[in-house]
C-alpha cells in the first residue's frame, strides 16, 4: 500500500519536473528578446544614468567624482525647489481636471446617447494629432494679440491677460491645453468601462428608486474603479513626465513658472552640456515616480472593486 | 536551495556594478577619432550643419561640392539635422571623439564647443587665407582665447527694421544714420496708437545685449566674466525694460516665444524690431508695406550694436584637417557665397559678395546701414556657458520686462544662476 501510495507520486513529480523545465526554456527563449531589449534600453541606462549621476560630468572636459554632491546642489537650488514643485502643480491640477472632464463626458455620452461613436472619435482626435502642432495652435489663441485678445477687446473692449507671459496665468493655460490635448485617451477606457456595466443592474437598481446619481454612484462606480485605477495610475506617470508642452508654449518661462522636471533634465543634459546633475534629477524624478505609484498600489486595496 | 536566490542576488548586484563601472571607464575613453579619410589633397569629408528643410539642403549642397569643384580628390558629405537637434548632436559628437571633419558653427556658441575643435591660425597661414576679405566682427566673433577657430560665411551687425508706410502715416520722418535715442523714442512713442505700438522687443540676448550697449556701453562679459549686475548692465538693461513696462511703446512679451517679435513686426502690429541682416531678405518676403532698415538709435557715445554670425570649423579628431580646411577654403569663397547671396540668404562674410546680397536685398539704403552698422558693432564674445545664460535672460528677461519682477532683480537672478560664466 505504501508503495502503492508513493509511487504515483514520485512518478507525478518525476513527470512533471523535465516538462517544467522544458516548459522554462522555451519560456526563456521568447522572453530573451524583450528582456535583453529591456536589460539593454532600460536597466543599463538606468543604471549608467545613476552611475554619471554621482560625477561632474560635462560633455567637454574632465570628470570629477562628486559622490552625492549633485544631489545636494540640486536639494539647496531654488530653481530645482521651484521646479519639483511646478511639477507637483501641474499633477495636482492636470490629473484631478482630466479624469473629471474624460469620466463627465463618457458618462454623459452613454449607451442611450446617438451619434456617441462620431463623438467618441472627435474627442479622441486630439490625441492623434501631433503635440507640436497642436500647442502651436495654443500659442495663436494664447499670445498678446491672439485670438483670445483680439476677441476680447474687439467685443468687450478689454484686454486678456498675458497667458504665456504671465507668472499666474502660464501655468494654468499649459494645464488647459493639456487636458484639451490628453482627455480623449482616458475618455476611451471610461467610455469602454462604462459599456461593459450590466444594463440589467442598472435597470434593477432604477426600479429600486435610484436616482441617476445614485445609479452612478452604487452601481457604476464601483464596476469602474479597476479602469479608474488603470487611468489615474499612467495619468499620474505620464504627468510626473510632462515635457512637450511647456518647452514648446513657454520654454519654461517666464522666470521658472512653467519650467518641470523633464524640462531641467533636458536642459541641464542637452543644453548646458551637464550630464551629471541631468542624471540626478533625472534618478529624483524616477523615484518621485516610484514612490507616487506604490503608494497607489498600497491605496487601491481601500477603493478598487475586482470583485463585480 | 535558499542560498541560492542569495547567491544570485549578489552576482546580479556585482555583475550590475561591474556593468556600470565598465560603461563609465570606456565613456570617459579618449578622442580616438574616426571622421574622415585621405591625405591633404584627397579625401572624403563629411560636413554637419543645421539644415531646415530640403530647399536648404539643396542650397548648402551646391556650398559641399565647390570644394570638389576646386580639390577634385576632395569630396564633402553634407550631414544636416535641424537648429534645435543639432546643438545636442554635435555637442554629443564631438564629446565623444567621432565628429565630422567639418561643423558648423555659430558665434555665440562657439565659446562652449571651442575645446574640441582645432585653432585654424596655422592652416590660415598655411594656404594663405586672407582674413581682410572678410567682416572683421564675424572673424573677430568667430575666435576663441585670441585663436581662429572657424571661418564665417555670413555676418550680421544688428539693426532696426521698420515699417516706412507706418511711419509716413505717423508723420514721422525716415530714420538716418546717426538717429538719436530721444529721436527714437519720440518716434516709438507717436507711432504707439490704434492698437499698435512703435516698437516690439524680445529678452533674447542679442536683442537685450545690443540696446544695452548703444544705451550705456556696457558689455555683459567683463575680463571673461559675466558682468550682467555691473550698475551700467542694470541702468541700460532698466531702460530697454522700461520701453514694456512703463513706456509702454512695445507690447508685453510671451514666454518662450522667439517668433513673436517677427511675427508682430511683419503683421503690422508694431513699427520697428531690433533684427539681423540674415533675415531682412526673408522678411521682405513676408511683409505687405514697404520695408526700411536703420542702425540702432545712438546712445550717449553713438550708436553701437553688436555681431553675430555663423562659420565652419575642424573637429579635432579629423584625421585630415589640412583636406578638410582646403574645403572650408572653397565653401566660404566667392562663389558659393555669392550664390548664396543672390538666393536671398544670410549676408555673406566675404565682403567680394556683397553686392549682390545689396541688389537681392531690393532696399537702396541697405548698403549703409549695414556698412554704418558693421563698422559701428563689435563681435558679440560669450561665455562656455551662454546657452544657458541666454535661457535665464529669456526667462527673466520675460518678467523684467513684463513687470513683474525688477530689472535689476532678473539680472542678479540670472548672474547668481549662471555664476562666473567659465
Amino acid at each position: 500500500m505504501l508503495n502503492e501510495t508513493v509511487a504515483p507520486a514520485e512518478n507525478v513529480r518525476s513527470g512533471r519536473r523535465p516538462a517544467l523545465r522544458k516548459d522554462g526554456r522555451y519560456a526563456s527563449v521568447f522572453l530573451a528578446p524583450s528582456l535583453g531589449g529591456l536589460a539593454l534600453f532600460t536597466l543599463f541606462p538606468t543604471a549608467m544614468a545613476l552611475a554619471i549621476s554621482l560625477f561632474d560630468w560635462p560633455v567637454f572636459g574632465e570628470r570629477k567624482f562628486l559622490g552625492f554632491g549633485n544631489y545636494s546642489h540640486l536639494l539647496s537650488d531654488p530653481v530645482f525647489r521651484r521646479v519639483v514643485l511646478n511639477t507637483g502643480l501641474f499633477v495636482a491640477l492636470y490629473v484631478p481636471l482630466n479624469v473629471i472632464v474624460s469620466l463627465g463626458l463618457a458618462t454623459w455620452l452613454g449607451p442611450k446617447i446617438k451619434g456617441r461613436q462620431a463623438f467618441r472619435v472627435l474627442f479622441f482626435i486630439p490625441v492623434m494629432t501631433p503635440m507640436v502642432a497642436n500647442v502651436m495652435v495654443w500659442r495663436l489663441l494664447f499670445q498678446p494679440g491672439g485670438l483670445l485678445d483680439a476677441g476680447l477687446s474687439s467685443w468687450f473692449g478689454i484686454h486678456a491677460p498675458n497667458f504665456l507671459g504671465s507668472s499666474n496665468w502660464a501655468m494654468p493655460a499649459i494645464v488647459a491645453m493639456s487636458i484639451w490635448q490628453g482627455f480623449g485617451y482616458n475618455f476611451l477606457v471610461f467610455s469602454a468601462a462604462i459599456d461593459q456595466v450590466p444594463q440589467s443592474q442598472l435597470e434593477s437598481a432604477q426600479i429600486d428608486g435610484a436616482g441617476p446619481f445614485q445609479r452612478f454612484r452604487y452601481v457604476t462606480w464601483p464596476m469602474i474603479t479597476p479602469s479608474l485605477f488603470f487611468a489615474t495610475t499612467m495619468t499620474l506617470i505620464t504627468s510626473f513626465q510632462v515635457f512637450a508642452q511647456p518647452f514648446i508654449l513657454t520654454q519654461g518661462g517666464p522666470g521658472v513658472a512653467t519650467q518641470t522636471i523633464v524640462m531641467y533634465v533636458y536642459n541641464q543634459g542637452w543644453q548646458f552640456l551637464s550630464m551629471g546633475l541631468a542624471s540626478a534629477a533625472g534618478w529624483v524624478l524616477f523615484v518621485i515616480i516610484m514612490g507616487i505609484t506604490a503608494i497607489q498600489f498600497v491605496g487601491q486595496r481601500k477603493w478598487v472593486n475586482y470583485d463585480v | 536551495m535558499r542560498g541560492t536566490p542569495a547567491r544570485a542576488r549578489r552576482w546580479l548586484t556585482a555583475a550590475g556594478a561591474v556593468l556600470a563601472l565598465t560603461a563609465v571607464a570606456a565613456c570617459g575613453g579618449g578622442n580616438g577619432g574616426s571622421s574622415g579619410s585621405g591625405s591633404a589633397d584627397k579625401a572624403d569629408l563629411t560636413w554637419q550643419f543645421w539644415i531646415g528643410g530640403t530647399a536648404d539642403q539643396a542650397a548648402w549642397q551646391k556650398v559641399a561640392d565647390q570644394a570638389h569643384v576646386d580639390h577634385s580628390g576632395i569630396t564633402v558629405k553634407l550631414q544636416g539635422t535641424d537648429w534645435n537637434n543639432y546643438w545636442s548632436k554635435i555637442g554629443t559628437l564631438l564629446a565623444g571623439g567621432k565628429a565630422p571633419c567639418i561643423i558648423g558653427m555659430q558665434s555665440l556658441r562657439l565659446a562652449s564647443y571651442a575645446s574640441a575643435m582645432l585653432p585654424l591660425d596655422d592652416l590660415m597661414k598655411k594656404y594663405g587665407l586672407k582674413t581682410e576679405d572678410f567682416d572683421k566682427p564675424i572673424m573677430d566673433g568667430l575666435k576663441a582665447d585670441g585663436k581662429q577657430v572657424a571661418i564665417p560665411y555670413d555676418s550680421g551687425p544688428m539693426v532696426i527694421f521698420y515699417n516706412k508706410d507706418l511711419f509716413k502715416a505717423a508723420g514721422v520722418a525716415d530714420p538716418k544714420p546717426g538717429w538719436t535715442m530721444a529721436e527714437f523714442e519720440a518716434a516709438a512713442k507717436k507711432l504707439t496708437t490704434g492698437g499698435r505700438t512703435g516698437l516690439v522687443t524680445t529678452p533674447g540676448d542679442l536683442g537685450v545685449t545690443s540696446w544695452v550697449r548703444t544705451l550705456t556701453g556696457a558689455e555683459p562679459l567683463a575680463g571673461g566674466k559675466l558682468n550682467l549686475t555691473d550698475q551700467k548692465f542694470v541702468d541700460g538693461f532698466t531702460t530697454y525694460a522700461n520701453f514694456v513696462r512703463t513706456d509702454k511703446i512695445a507690447p508685453q512679451v510671451p514666454s518662450g516665444n522667439s517668433d513673436f517679435e517677427t511675427t508682430q513686426f511683419t503683421s503690422g502690429k508694431s513699427a520697428m524690431q531690433l533684427n539681423g541682416p540674415w533675415s531682412l531678405i526673408d522678411t521682405l518676403g513676408k511683409v505687405k508695406f514697404n520695408l526700411g532698415i536703420a542702425p540702432i538709435p545712438a546712445g550717449p557715445d553713438g550708436s553701437k550694436t553688436f555681431t553675430a554670425g555663423s562659420g565652419f570649423g575642424i573637429s579635432r579628431s579629423c584625421k585630415t584637417p589640412d583636406a578638410a580646411f582646403q574645403a572650408i577654403m572653397s565653401m566660404t569663397s566667392e562663389k558659393p557665397l555669392t550664390t548664396l547671396a543672390a538666393a536671398g540668404r544670410a549676408y555673406p562674410a566675404r565682403t567680394a559678395a556683397h553686392p549682390t546680397w545689396f541688389t537681392a536685398a531690393k532696399i537702396p539704403e541697405a548698403k549703409e546701414v549695414i556698412e554704418y552698422a558693421s563698422q559701428n558693432s563689435v563681435p558679440l564674445v560669450t561665455s562656455k556657458n551662454w546657452v544657458q545664460v541666454n535661457d535665464l535672460l529669456t526667462r527673466f528677461g520675460t518678467q523684467a520686462l513684463n513687470g513683474e519682477i525688477p530689472p535689476d532683480q532678473a539680472l542678479k537672478t540670472i548672474q547668481d544662476q549662471a555664476g562666473s560664466g567659465s
